[in-house]
């Protein structure tokens, strides 16, 4: 085996070692030890095996030119500004979501509201449901919840490609089960259920969480070319998003934040104990819209504001 | 410049066709599994039943071109004898653009097939 790391050696002997071509040895080095155990297994001596195998790989050479050229490409002057980059390559890749997209989204959501408000008739003492019937409701609710979100990671966008229907499936189970927890979880303290259902809510958030974590880890790419190409020009020219850029305002937003969260706290208590248990939850659907608004505002500013936090 | 000779019967193969769907094919080889250079390329020769193969060369710049694009990705195994093998993964963007090129692929060949007539009467 040593013949071969020798012929490698020869090969890039004077080539000008950066991370891009030691890379790229230790690629070919280990593909050259492969074909020559293959060589020597059909009776090859070893020095026959490397010296063969070696021959096959052709003008090393003109390999690692190709992969300098690359590297040489990448990091050449753009002349377009990355955002003005960005807004043409959406416009070319643009998708537009699919009727049947937005009908499903539209019918789920509204399946995922009337079986919420429904079920909320119970511990609200409107209705008079059993148990059983308040649990059935909800698992509709959470179930398109999951519906939802499966099938916006399964559609194509004009930044990413469509999920596999096997993984966009886990995603429906695990936000599924989550939103089943939670929703459990809250209805048990409106009273609805006796304090065991918690157990089973728990369970239901647990399981949803390491599914979640093991979909999470496992992901693989999905975007689009253009968006890497996108992202690769912006980082070249220094624009992180905002907050990498100006961490300043990424505090200010975790000041923001914590506010928010505590204010819709307390306010939920407050409508609780006064208006009702009923309602009150819906302070936090508020204070999450409260928080994606804050965040967009902070997060993406106008190239002109960009150009004032630059100063 | 020399023409190249007419291919004989049993060597009716275009290689110049099969290179131009390299993307594809090293996309399909690791549509089953995680695998490193030699694997792919040993998948293509015995597709190929050995005598046509895609150079080496040609497949490096392959992988670098798939990683730039985001529709492989890279890693390096940790085998404990022997040099590290880089492990090419298909990652989703990958799997939508090999469904997206297989189509545009069996599309054209139908579209060939008939144009030449080869199910009909292949002239001899």
């Amino acid at each position: 085996m040593t013949t071969v790391h020798r012929l490698l050696d020869d090969a890039f002997a004077g080539v000008e070692p950066s991370p891009e071509v030691q890379d790229l040895k230790e690629e070919i080095r280990a593909n050259l030890e492969a074909r020559a155990a293959e060589l020597e297994s059909a009776g090859a001596t070893p020095d026959a095996a490397a010296r063969r195998a070696f021959d096959e790989l052709g003008d090393v050479r003109a390999i690692v030119a190709d992969a300098q050229a690359d590297v040489a490409e990448e990091t050449g002057g753009a002349p377009r500004t990355a955002l003005q980059a960005a807004l043409a390559a959406a416009e070319q890749h643009r998708v537009r979501p699919t009727p049947r997209f937005v009908l499903g989204v539209v019918l789920a959501s509204l399946v995922l509201a009337a079986a919420v408000a429904v079920a909320a008739l119970a511990p609200a003492g409107v209705l008079a449901l059993p148990g059983i019937a308040v649990a059935a409701l909800l698992l509709t609710a959470s179930s398109a919840a999951g519906f939802v979100v499966g099938l916006s990671l399964s559609r194509e966008t004009t930044t990413n490609h469509p999920m596999p229907q096997g993984r966009a499936g886990g995603y429906y189970l695990a936000s599924g089960l989550g939103a089943f927890g939670l929703l459990l979880a809250l209805f048990t303290a409106l009273g609805t259920f006796g304090a065991w259902v918690y157990v089973v809510a728990g369970g239901a958030v647990v399981v949803g969480g390491v599914l979640f974590t093991m979909l999470g880890v496992t992901q693989t790419n999905r975007k689009k070319a253009w968006v890497r190409d996108v992202a690769r020009a912006q980082a070249a020219e220094g624009h992180f998003d905002r907050f990498d850029r100006d961490p300043a305002a990424a505090a200010r937003f975790g000041v923001y934040t914590l506010v928010i969260w505590l204010s819709a706290f307390v306010v939920f208590v407050v409508l609780g104990l006064t208006v009702g248990w009923a309602w009150s939850w819906l302070t936090f659907v508020v204070a999450l819209a409260v928080m994606m608004l804050v965040l967009a505002r902070m997060l993406f500013t106008s190239p002109g504001e960009g150009a004032r936090d630059q100063r | 410049m020399q023409r190249d000779e007419l291919p004989t019967a049993d060597d009716a193969f275009s290689a110049d066709l099969l290179r131009g769907h390299t993307d594809t094919i090293v996309l399909a080889t690791l549509r089953r599994g995680d695998r490193y250079g030699f694997e792919i390329y040993k998948t293509i020769r015995d597709a190929t039943g050995g005598a046509h193969e895609i150079k080496e060369a040609t497949l490096y710049a392959t992988y670098r071109r798939l990683t730039k694009d985001g529709l492989v990705e890279a890693y390096w195994g940790d085998e404990s004898q022997g040099g590290r093998r880089k492990y090419y993964r298909i990652t989703d963007a990958g799997r939508a653009v090999y469904r997206r090129n297989v189509a545009a692929w069996v599309a054209t060949r139908d579209v060939v097939d008939a144009l030449l007539s080869t199910d009909k009467d292949t002239p001899r």
